[in-house]
């Protein structure tokens, strides 16, 4: 079924699945000397993401290159294909008692390549970072066919261009991600979380201070429907306790808070299903980003239409999702609205990028900001460098790229 | 010889831009630029610029551009790798003058910075906070941000916080046309839009354009640290420790470890109270909330036990835990207490492996008659052999020399790296062509002059040339597109 596969509203004419790299390789190389345009898919999470590729003869699906290459876990390091899914690396990984935090939507479906592609994230960002932090080496099919490999498999190395950092969110457009070596974690002996209940924002605002101030290192603090905090603690039992307690104790109490509970294992997994959702439903779904001080949760949301999903913030991290119904006509005017409102809200530092977007907005919309011209100028030459005859998923990514 | 007193047409030029007092081109003043920490290379720049602003890095490259000469960027010129070494006839544009704190914003946790800033001065600017830069190389009291972006370099406390690419959020950038370019967060936002340019010049070795402006993250001083010390009979023990911790899921924000020979010279230089009659020392520091690292130092020190060690000792205060440290920072200068000369190698190894490694790089030593000592950050499996030697010797440097890149062989042979953080340069170029295909290193190529079509910042570094590493596999082809022109900046 091809039509499932379409690419940001584009359905390709083909589908393939090479079976091994080296078939990859050749089927890329084969679309380059016919001029074909291309884009690679792994799992399919996420293929509302980005702009409508200007062309999109053949779809290369990753899917097939699923197997893991070589585990070190006394190196906490992994080497992997990039079609492996999240749910496949969490069953590995975890008979040595690791782990890759990373958030995904479904892991079933998610891939390796696919995460570092679009450099997914969420809540667990605030302590290990993302893809970017944690990928050190990366083996891709660049849009000629050649094969190149950057960085490497130990977690520390700056010989040559860091080529795993340009992979990290490049959205497929300077090539495919065939491998990739990263840094994973040790599972925490214990996780636990509380929810503080406030009545509006600025009690949030203050129960994130404090736990800034008193030094607490949260595995994640996030923020759902502007009302309720929800902060994990993961790490050593002692730890976890002291500043769980912490929690319920001074900070509630300090930071005038309705209500304070710790969550049980079920309630800590409804609220993580609240954040898939919201990256997950909806016709309309974004990001807002802003620098981490402004009022993130409540900077912006889509007057007009309709909330599909618990709206999501990350308040340390200045990134809060939102996902809504297609709304009224003219449907375009809910993104154009948000960037007008964030952007002045944020001196312009702040910026909304659109997840999904309705396919009848789709031609009147981008579903990235706008970059400088200088900067654009740098990423136009990098892409022309990778992919002079833009075959390569042209047009999904920012600017046009 | 008659000594110049008017500046020479060119460097007149350039004076006009910086200003008299600002551009060096006396022979005797030209010396301190003629090499970096790389010792054993020199060459003589045209001219050396000092400018005071980001206008004036532009204009100044702008006029290189027109006079067409090779640019090579400066900080302080600790790098050990001969990053700043210059090319011939080249312009040096040292950083130096432009070493202020632009701005400090806790609320959103970080600092811009010019590139000049010394390293160790951001912290201390932040210390009453209780704010700090993370990324502490040993050379942090005289480094510049400029140099570290450059070379992302790393630190001992980068095990649990990340090297310097992971703290550095934005940029500004002067490219080859002049042209000043933001790259990356702003003002502190986390998802910057586009390629992530930002991480890929950290680490560019001052090949990509002039940084003038960096936008750091600042983080909150841990609420407790704690450091631990142990010793043990030989590398062997002290290696299988740093596997067990790793290996048990135990994230120290630093692991370091020194060698016999090191602890020796060490002791020799600081005073500190180490013993001398052990094999390895390790020196880790675990930090976070309390309850928290107590708990992960009775875990390590259960990993330290059953490794073998002999002795655990836990500082009491800050001042004992800032000797210790004194020591471990001192190291690479404490090594003119034992030897004469010495040769600084930096490659990477798997974690897991560094009893076998250390015992293969001994035995090198040993066939060549070298003493060689180790101090390095093991957590991250990031090796700095030293190899001894005394140059008066015949024979003996290029002897050292020899080891040194024979260390890095190992290293590959381990699945490593040719260095973790003190980058490729001038000294590692050719070594770069065993760790990475012609493909590789090609595209790496394309990476780079999309920044520097012309390639005129720091040539002849990096990448390997038939002209410098002679017709060795890996050597550097030019890509098609380049050739061809059709990839040039659009
Ligand atoms: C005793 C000693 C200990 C050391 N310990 C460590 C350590 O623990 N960890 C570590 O990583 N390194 C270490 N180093 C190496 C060195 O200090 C670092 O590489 C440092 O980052 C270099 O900074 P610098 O200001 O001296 O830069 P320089 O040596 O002047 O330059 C280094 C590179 O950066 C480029 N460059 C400098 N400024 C700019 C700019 N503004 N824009 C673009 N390019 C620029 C130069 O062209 C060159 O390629 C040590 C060195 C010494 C001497």
């Amino acid at each position: 079924m091809t039509g499932s596969l379409a690419v940001a509203g584009v359905t390709p004419r083909d589908v393939v699945t090479p079976q091994t790299i080296e078939d990859l390789a050749g089927v890329v190389r084969g679309l380059h000397a016919e001029r074909k345009a291309f884009a690679f898919v792994g799992g399919g999470t996420e293929l509302q993401l980005g702009n409508a590729p200007r062309a999109l003869d053949t779809v290369v699906r990753t899917s097939a290159l699923d197997r893991v290459i070589e585990y070190a876990p006394e190196d906490q390091t992994i080497t992997v294909e990039a079609g492996v899914t999240l749910a496949e690396l969490d069953r590995v990984l975890a008979e040595h008692g690791q782990m890759l935090p990373i958030d995904v939507v479904d892991r079933e479906r998610a891939t390796v390549g696919g995460i570092i592609a679009t450099n997914a994230y969420g809540r667990r960002r605030q302590r290990y970072g993302t893809a970017k932090d944690l990928i050190v080496g990366v083996g891709i099919v660049r849009p000629d066919g050649v094969r190149a490999r950057g960085g490497g498999k130990v977690v520390k190395n700056v010989a040559g261009f860091d080529l795993p950092k340009l992979m990290v969110g490049s959205l497929g457009t300077l090539g495919a991600i065939a491998t990739a070596t990263l840094r994973v974690y040790p599972l925490p002996a214990s996780l636990r979380a509380v929810a503080l209940h406030f009545d509006g924002a600025a009690g949030v605002a203050s129960a994130v201070a404090a736990l800034v101030a008193q030094r607490f290192e949260p595995e994640s603090v996030v923020v759902y429907n502007y009302g309720a905090l929800v902060v994990t603690f993961a790490g050593t039992a002692g730890g976890v306790d002291a500043q769980i307690a912490a929690m319920l104790e001074p900070v509630a109490a300090a930071s005038g808070c309705v209500d304070a509970t710790e969550l049980s294992d079920l309630e800590r997994e409804s609220y993580e299903q609240r954040e898939r959702a919201v990256r997950r439903d909806g016709e309309w779904r974004v990001r807002v980003v802003a620098p981490p001080a402004y009022p993130v949760a409540t900077l912006g949301s889509f007057a007009a239409s309709a909330p599909l999903a618990v709206p999501v913030a990350y308040p340390l991290m200045g990134i809060a999702l939102h996902a809504h119904a297609a709304g009224d006509a003219p449907p375009e005017r809910h993104l154009i609205d948000l960037r007008e409102n964030v952007a002045a809200q944020t001196r312009g530092t702040g910026s909304v990028i659109a997840h999904a977007i309705p396919d009848v907005a789709r031609p009147h919309v981008d579903a990235w900001p706008t970059l400088l011209p200088a900067q654009y100028a740098t990423m136009r030459a990098m892409k022309n460098n990778f992919d002079p005859y833009g075959l390569c998923n042209p047009g999904r990514y920012i600017g046009g790229l | 010889m008659s000594v110049a007193t008017v500046p020479d047409a060119l460097s007149a030029r350039f004076a006009a831009i910086v200003g008299e007092k600002n551009a060096i081109w006396k022979p005797a003043e030209l010396r301190t630029y003629e090499c970096d920490g790389l010792l054993g290379y020199r060459v003589r720049p045209a001219v050396v610029v000092l400018p005071g602003s980001t206008q004036e890095v532009a204009d100044c490259v702008k006029l290189a551009r027109e006079l067409d000469l090779p640019i090579v960027p400066r900080g302080a010129g600790t790098g050990l790798s001969g990053g700043s070494l210059p090319s011939t006839g080249c312009v040096v544009i040292g950083l130096s003058r432009m070493k202020k704190i632009l701005d400090v914003d806790l609320e959103n946790r970080v600092a811009r910075v010019e590139p000049g800033v010394i390293n160790l001065d951001i912290s201390r600017a932040l210390a009453a906070d209780g704010y700090y830069y993370v990324p502490d190389p040993s050379s942090q009291s005289v480094c510049t941000i400029g140099g570290n972006v450059a070379e992302n370099s790393g630190g001992a406390h980068c095990l649990k916080y990340g090297f310097t690419v992971n703290h550095v959020l934005g940029l500004t950038i002067v490219l080859g046309d002049g042209e000043i370019v933001q790259v990356g967060s702003r003002a502190g936002e986390l998802d910057p839009l586009g390629y992530d340019l930002a991480g890929v010049i950290v680490g560019s070795e001052g090949m990509t354009g002039i940084v003038t402006e960096a936008l750091v993250r600042v983080m909150r001083t841990p609420a407790r640290t704690q450091t631990l010390f142990a010793t043990f009979p030989s590398t062997d023990e002290a290696g299988d420790a740093v596997s067990r911790i790793v290996g048990a899921g135990i994230v120290p924000a630093a692991i370091e470890m020194m060698d016999r020979l090191a602890i020796e010279a060490i002791v020799l230089a600081t005073g500190v109270d180490w013993p001398l009659d052990v094999g390895a020392l390790l020196l880790m520091d675990v930090d976070g909330v309390d309850a928290e690292v107590e708990e992960t130092t009775a875990r390590a020190r259960e990993q330290l036990e059953a490794a073998g060690s002999i002795e655990i000792r836990a500082p009491k205060d800050d001042a004992e835990r800032a000797l210790a440290w004194k020591g471990r920072k001192a190291a690479f200068a404490a090594m003119g207490r034992i030897s004469p000369n010495y040769h600084v190698q930096d490659g990477v190894i798997p974690r897991k492996d560094i009893a076998p490694v250390l015992r293969e790089i001994a035995a090198l030593g040993a066939g060549a008659g070298l003493r060689i000592a180790n101090v390095f950050h093991a957590g991250d499996g990031n090796l700095h052999p030293l190899v001894l030697y005394d140059a008066r010797i015949p024979g003996q440097e290029q002897a050292a020399e020899h080891v040194a890149g024979e260390i890095l062989r190992v290293c590959l042979r381990y699945g490593g790296s040719v260095t973790g953080e003190h980058g490729v340069g001038h000294d590692k170029a050719c070594y770069l062509g065993e760790q990475f295909s012609a493909d590789d290193l090609e595209t790496m190529m394309l990476m780079r002059t999309a920044f520097d079509p012309e390639r005129r910042f720091n040539p002849e570094k990096v990448f390997p040339t038939p002209r410098l590493c002679g017709d060795k596999p890996g050597a550097y082809v030019a890509h098609a597109v380049e050739i061809s022109g059709e990839a040039g900046r659009g």
